[in-house]
């Protein structure tokens, strides 16, 4: 694959098949393409085996009532095609089944077919909604030859209950419309990608064939280009001014005049290492160092993938087959072994290892993409340089380097805390736009990605000519006023678990209506009151028939 | 080692005394002595604090009422004053930040770890804030004494760190503290020491955060006593 060369020039169509004969090739590219004609019905069938002997559609909304999007076999003999009302195929088809369309699974499912057909070639791509690319070439000998190896497909898939229709060829764009129009099934044809050969073998195609956009083969026809050979001899400038540039370098993909990477999908590495042991281990630093042996590899699992871990699961599975679990999390993506050790470091006195432990297994259950930035080493260059000062340096936050270093220190700070007591108990507290004293602060992001940035922004939103408590009671407490003051008045004095508190200066009142669209409360009135020993409260009145006073926080 | 020590205020009237206190204090806590110290800004209490302020890279323990919340988010703010992280260790989950930025701690700057109501769990947290030195400075609420052995613990991480430790309790339950506060809420009106000094913001104020700050006991510095009111002004 590697190997191949990649021919540019498309307008020089003429001379190309020279070339490509010309050109050392040490194995040619062979594309199977299968074309899965059911896919949607038969995917549903899968699940819904009543269904299949059935005419059978999948229906979708479109603009206020339900039309069919895809029909199995039965269905479009009896007449249903795709776009027809729903209501229409029932009158052609009264016994109709029909499933709600799901495109997203639909496509979800391909790929997983396609990671079922790697069993012939690492390299399967998925082909459009309903079509698979397997690149072949140099493995088709494994498989008996290229129409053999084609017959095993179509078994397997026969066996998973899909109809499918495939075609071998030079080019994946050759091979797609072989297995849609092409006459026999499977079809295939020998020839190599750029040949006369091949114009002549996809010469009598329709032009659709060609994996057009939607319109682009009405349009074509409408001027009576309905195959694939009218359009050889037209100027392909001409055929992309007039029909847009897709058409000719879908042609030329088709010919091999153009390459057409294909797109395999990626194999899922997996995230998880595990290790046997010959005998059983029981002893604490036996298993703190098979924890260290198994980070050591999950994190170069993780930088392959370029990924670090967000919460980690090491599994003990002990003799007498009762596993032991420890789940430790992370404030962010993480792959080094030394802060993944510390973290388990913590956590291992909880393995019991009982009669002994004969395998572990350690799997990132959450892995997240890192971001990688060169801070690995500057980090090091920094702490480096410290060391050698020999001593800590008073300016922080001045170099950009630093502050990624101290992100770093942080994010491990905020890992140990939360693995000890629970993310959930940490936060940032940042403003949240509320009336209500009680919902003006949320949670916020714990790692800022720039702090100076997020206190900018929200600087603005705690607005600093209001008084706030530096403690909030949550409920607020119930207090007792006498007398009642008037309207606009702050109390004179309030009783709090049954102590008497004289106000000796007020300020207030100020005002907090409800949030009503959240819940219907009647508004309160906040005065900052002060009594005789200098403490400082905020109490306020709720105002109804029957005012009732409450203490909602104390100032410092 | 006992040549040119910082000077101190007080230095012209007993000199030896307090260059051999800096020598020592150098010796002891491995550099830390030479970072700039965190002036209050009340005069009183900076002319007797060694070095004309609030040390970092060890443990202050500070008591009082409400009052003592506000005045140590004052003193966080002046340890984070060149930017940095700022850790409060909560006892409940009462803390109201919007109440904060008046003492200089803007939103967003504050992390908060609340639910710590066993002082082992706040000891272990602040330990490991201290060793971190990932921030700049932590508060931590205790109930109960953190007992002997934990205490050595938190001063021996702060060590060597350029971070300020405050331990928010109400009993004393820190004996390694290297200084000792109360900080106590006095009424607005009242004349203290310092009450006319009603600046900035506060200035047609009913009430001010104003407070009485008793230095009970500081390791090279002497016990004083002030009543300041304080505000964004500070």
């Amino acid at each position: 694959m590697g190997r191949r060369q990649v021919s540019t020039g498309a307008s020089v169509r003429s001379c190309a098949s020279v070339r490509a004969s010309a050109a050392p090739r040490a194995a040619p590219r062979r594309i199977l393409a299968a074309w899965l004609p059911w896919w949607p019905t038969e995917r549903l069938a899968r699940r819904h085996p009543e269904a299949r002997e059935r005419p059978f559609a999948t229906v979708a909304e479109a603009r206020g009532r339900m039309v069919v999007a895809a029909v199995n076999e039965r269905a479009r003999r009896a007449g249903v095609v795709g776009k027809m009302p729903l209501a229409a195929a029932q009158a052609v088809v009264p016994d109709l089944v029909a499933y709600p369309a799901d495109p997203a699974v639909d496509a979800h499912t391909l790929e997983s077919l396609a990671r079922w057909a790697v069993r012939f070639t690492p390299r399967v791509a998925v082909a459009g909604p309903d079509a698979l690319f397997l690149d072949v070439g140099g493995c088709v000998h494994l498989f008996g030859g290229e129409r053999t190896m084609a017959h095993s497909l179509r078994e397997g898939l026969d066996r998973l209950g899909l109809t499918s229709r495939m075609a071998l060829a030079g080019t994946p764009g050759a091979a797609w419309a072989l297995a849609r129009y092409g006459k026999e099934d499977p079809s295939v044809a020998p020839v190599a990608a750029g040949s006369e050969e091949l114009k002549e073998a996809l010469a009598d195609l329709p032009v659709a064939a060609l994996r057009l956009e939607p319109g682009v083969a009405e349009a074509l026809s409408s001027f009576g280009l309905d195959k694939i050979h009218a359009l050889f001899d037209l100027e392909s400038v001409g055929l992309g001014k007039r029909f847009g540039f897709g058409l000719p370098r879908r042609l030329d993909q088709a010919l091999g005049l153009l390459d057409e990477p294909l797109a395999p999908l990626r194999p899922i590495l997996p995230r998880e290492v595990r290790r046997a042991f010959a005998e059983p281990i029981a002893r604490a630093e036996d298993v703190r160092a098979a924890t260290a042996l198994l980070l050591g590899e999950l994190c170069q699992l993780l930088r392959r993938t370029g990924e670090g871990a967000r919460r980690v699961r090491l599994v003990c599975c002990r003799v007498d087959g009762e596993p032991q679990s420890l789940v430790v999390g992370t404030s962010r993506p993480l792959r080094r072994t030394e802060a993944l050790t510390a973290l388990f470091a913590e956590k291992l006195g909880q393995v019991e290892p009982g009669f002994g432990i004969e395998e572990m297994a350690l799997s990132a259950e959450v892995a997240e993409p890192v971001e990688e930035a060169q801070a690995d080493w500057t980090d090091g260059a920094i702490e480096g340089g410290r060391v050698g000062a020999g001593g800590v340096s008073p300016h922080h936050g001045a170099s950009p380097y630093h502050r990624d270093s101290e992100r770093g220190k942080l994010s491990g700070l905020l890992d140990r805390l939360g693995n000890r007591f629970g993310f959930d108990r940490i936060a940032r507290p940042t403003p949240r736009d509320s009336w209500l004293p009680e919902g003006a602060v949320e949670r916020g992001p714990l790692l800022a990605s720039a702090t100076s940035a997020l206190v900018a922004s929200a600087s603005a939103r705690w607005p600093e000519g209001r008084r706030r408590p530096v403690r909030l009671l949550s409920p607020p407490e119930r207090v007792e006023v006498s007398p009642e003051p008037g309207p606009a008045e702050p109390p004179p004095s309030f009783r709090r678990r049954g102590r008497r508190h004289r106000v000796r200066a007020a300020e207030g009142p100020e005002r907090i209506e409800c949030e009503w669209w959240r819940h219907v409360a009647p508004p309160r009135d906040y005065y900052l009151a002060e009594d005789e020993d200098g403490r400082r409260w905020w109490l306020f009145r709720e105002a109804g028939d029957t005012p009732r006073w409450f203490l909602h926080g104390v100032f410092a | 080692m006992l040549s040119a020590p910082p000077s101190v205020p007080d230095s012209a009237t007993r000199p030896v005394p307090d260059a051999l206190r800096q020598a020592v204090q150098r010796l002891e806590s491995g550099g830390t002595v030479d970072l700039p110290t965190l002036p209050l800004g009340v005069p009183e209490i900076d002319a007797v604090l060694p070095g004309g302020g609030l040390r970092r890279g060890c443990v202050h323990e500070v008591g009082g009422d409400e009052a003592a919340t506000g005045f140590c988010a004052a003193l966080l703010a002046r340890a984070g004053a060149h930017g940095g992280e700022l850790l409060w260790l909560a006892r409940g989950c009462d803390l109201h930040p919007p109440g904060l930025v008046r003492y200089g701690i803007a939103p967003g700057r504050l992390l908060v770890v609340s639910g710590l109501r066993r002082s082992e769990e706040m000891a272990w947290a602040m330990e490991e804030a201290l060793r971190s030195g990932a921030v700049k400075g932590v508060v931590a609420e205790s109930g109960e004494p953190v007992g002997l052995a934990a205490s050595r613990r938190l001063m021996l991480a702060a060590e060597g760190s350029d971070v300020l430790g405050l331990v928010l309790s109400a009993s004393p339950g820190v004996p390694t503290a290297v200084s000792r506060w109360r900080v106590t809420g006095v009424p607005s009106s009242s004349d203290g020491d310092d009450g006319g000094d009603d600046g900035g913001d506060d200035g047609g104020r009913a009430v001010a955060s104003k407070w009485r700050i008793e230095l009970l006991r500081c390791r090279g510095g002497r016990p004083a006593e002030a009543t300041t009111s304080w505000g964004d002004d500070r």
